[in-house]
């Protein structure tokens, strides 16, 4: 049996030392899967893909990538594809400007810059503000930009957090359906954070369900549906209902748990 | 229905310059109403418009102005680029190690408090009056400003964009250049308009003070001389060169830096 391309073991996060944010999470994804990490607003989800992306030492436990294990130096950790919330371009650079920074940093050999920005900037259908500034650009636009960025670097894994959700609902599920395009073309290992259960049923081959914070692993979902998907799809729906009930509960905000609502 | 929807904006830009002129007409003629009141009020002191008028058309053709103000553009010149240059490397190291910071920030902020005469004093009884020791009091007078401005530019910068940074692992360089260094882009402008501002309003103090010649030195010789009409076309002449350099390089590098903005 092979590694794991994705390994987590039992990993803790502590803010400020004592305040948990994820504890004792596992997590294994395999290379080329479509992943989706689900769990309520605030339960500590994009702190563990900031631990994947090095943004974040973990406090306990173990995070590995392609068998290198993260904390402290990122030298000779494979590269990573981050697509934030936010865009997260430099807004005083073009398009192809930002993609050919992050080219340069990942050590990728000049003469191949123009063929990777053009191929990933067609990829995702913005090739025409290829020199346009992101703020002269839509939401969804921007979006797209920040996902080739993260593609053109040849990833070993893309990890996305909520990327859509600050966008309106009707772009939202364009770039959904053109993300599976994509990654059916490029085949990266995505790990991919929601809260919206639909989303989640919708674009992954497994879903980890954590609890409400501090994160823990709630339980683990295989959506055995065949690929291309249909987001209106009634078996989609007939799972979303099935999880919505697994989750109620557990999501559920309670006294006991001193947050806030 | 196009053709209304075409000229709509050049419409609106339209009203809204006369509205700006109409705006700048206003503040002149009420100024101009305010200063004659005060001609009036002051005895035969301070003098009217026309006298103003005529020295500034006298001090316009005299080459002692021009002279005057080549030496105060030199003095400024070298005291902005100086403030500028040592209040931007500063307020950015602070921005980025506390522990910088924390031997700077008490340092920064007594140079904000001290009023900008004592500078020249201290320098003088501890170097002497050449030139070059008030150019230095000079420098150090302005430093803190720049310095305090950059510090919050570099503080409020998008952490966002630091992560991003990171994760795509992009060199030092690139990080404090690309990154760091085009977010402080207004702040540097910001931080170079104080630097000039006070420069120019320090030099001239500076000159009154410690020099024999320069458009301070004029400024003051002509209070001596009681020729306040003097005074007020020297300072106005001079008021007009830092407007024309001000918008010949400030607000087009300004344009052209931040045009992504629009």
């Amino acid at each position: 049996m092979t590694d794991p391309f994705i390994e987590v073991k039992e990993l803790s996060v502590f803010y400020d030392g004592t305040t948990p944010a994820i504890r004792r999470v596992d997590l294994t994804v395999d290379e080329g899967e479509f992943v989706a990490i689900l769990g309520p607003s605030g339960c500590g989800k994009s702190t563990l893909l900031h631990v994947l992306g090095g943004l974040l030492e973990p406090s306990g436990g173990i995070a590995e990538i392609q068998g290198r294990r993260l904390g402290g130096s990122v030298t000779g950790l494979p590269p990573i594809g981050y697509v934030f919330q936010d865009h997260r371009l430099l807004p005083w650079r073009t398009v192809a400007q930002n993609l050919e920074i992050v080219l340069a940093a990942a050590g990728i050999p000049k003469e191949e810059w123009e063929t990777r920005i053009d191929r990933y900037l067609k990829m995702l259908q913005i090739d025409r503000f290829r020199s346009v500034w992101p703020m002269r650009m839509s939401g969804g636009q921007r979006q797209r930009a920040s996902i080739a960025r993260a593609l053109a670097i040849d990833p070993a894994v893309v990890l996305m957090d909520e990327p859509f959700s600050t966008l309106d609902e009707v772009t939202a599920r364009t770039l959904r359906q053109e993300l599976l395009e994509v990654w059916g073309q490029s085949r990266r290992t995505v790990l991919f954070v929601t809260h919206s259960i639909r989303e989640a049923l919708f674009l992954a081959d497994r879903i980890l369900v954590l609890t409400r914070g501090p994160a823990e692993v709630l339980t683990e979902v295989t959506v055995d549906i065949s690929r291309p998907r249909i987001y209106e799809d009634p078996r989609l729906t007939e799972r979303e209902a099935a999880l919505v009930d697994l989750v109620m509960e557990p999501w559920e905000h309670t006294a006991a748990s001193g947050e806030a609502p | 229905m196009t053709a209304a929807t075409g000229t709509r904006p050049a419409v609106d830009a339209s009203r809204s310059r006369r509205s700006s002129w109409q705006a700048v007409a206003a503040a002149a003629l009420i100024g101009v109403a305010g200063w004659q009141l005060i001609v009036w009020m002051s005895d035969g002191w301070v003098p009217g418009l026309d006298e103003i008028g005529v020295a500034v058309v006298e001090n316009l053709t005299n080459v002692d102005t021009y002279t005057g103000a080549l030496i105060t553009l030199r003095r400024l010149g070298i005291a902005f680029v100086g403030s500028t240059v040592i209040g931007v490397v500063l307020g950015f190291l602070m921005g980025l190690l506390p522990s910088f910071d924390a031997f700077w920030r008490p340092l920064v902020v007594t140079g904000l408090a001290i009023p900008d005469p004592v500078y020249f004093i201290v320098a003088i009884l501890i170097l002497g009056t050449a030139e070059t020791v008030s150019l230095l009091a000079l420098t150090l007078a302005v430093v803190p400003f720049v310095t305090m401005i950059v510090l919050g530019a570099v503080g409020s910068r998008d952490r966002g964009l630091d992560e991003m940074a990171k994760v795509y692992r992009l060199s030092r360089s690139r990080y404090l250049t690309d990154v760091v260094g085009r977010q402080l882009v207004p702040g540097l402008f910001a931080a170079a308009r104080t630097s000039f501002a006070f420069s120019w309003k320090i030099v001239v103090l500076m000159e009154a003070l410690t020099q024999s010649n320069g458009i301070g030195f004029q400024i003051y010789n002509a209070f001596r001389l009681l020729r306040p009409y003097d005074m007020i076309a020297l300072a106005i002449i001079f008021i007009l060169i830092m407007q024309i350099i001000e918008r010949a390089v400030f607000a087009a590098a300004e344009k052209r830096l931040l045009a992504w903005q629009r």
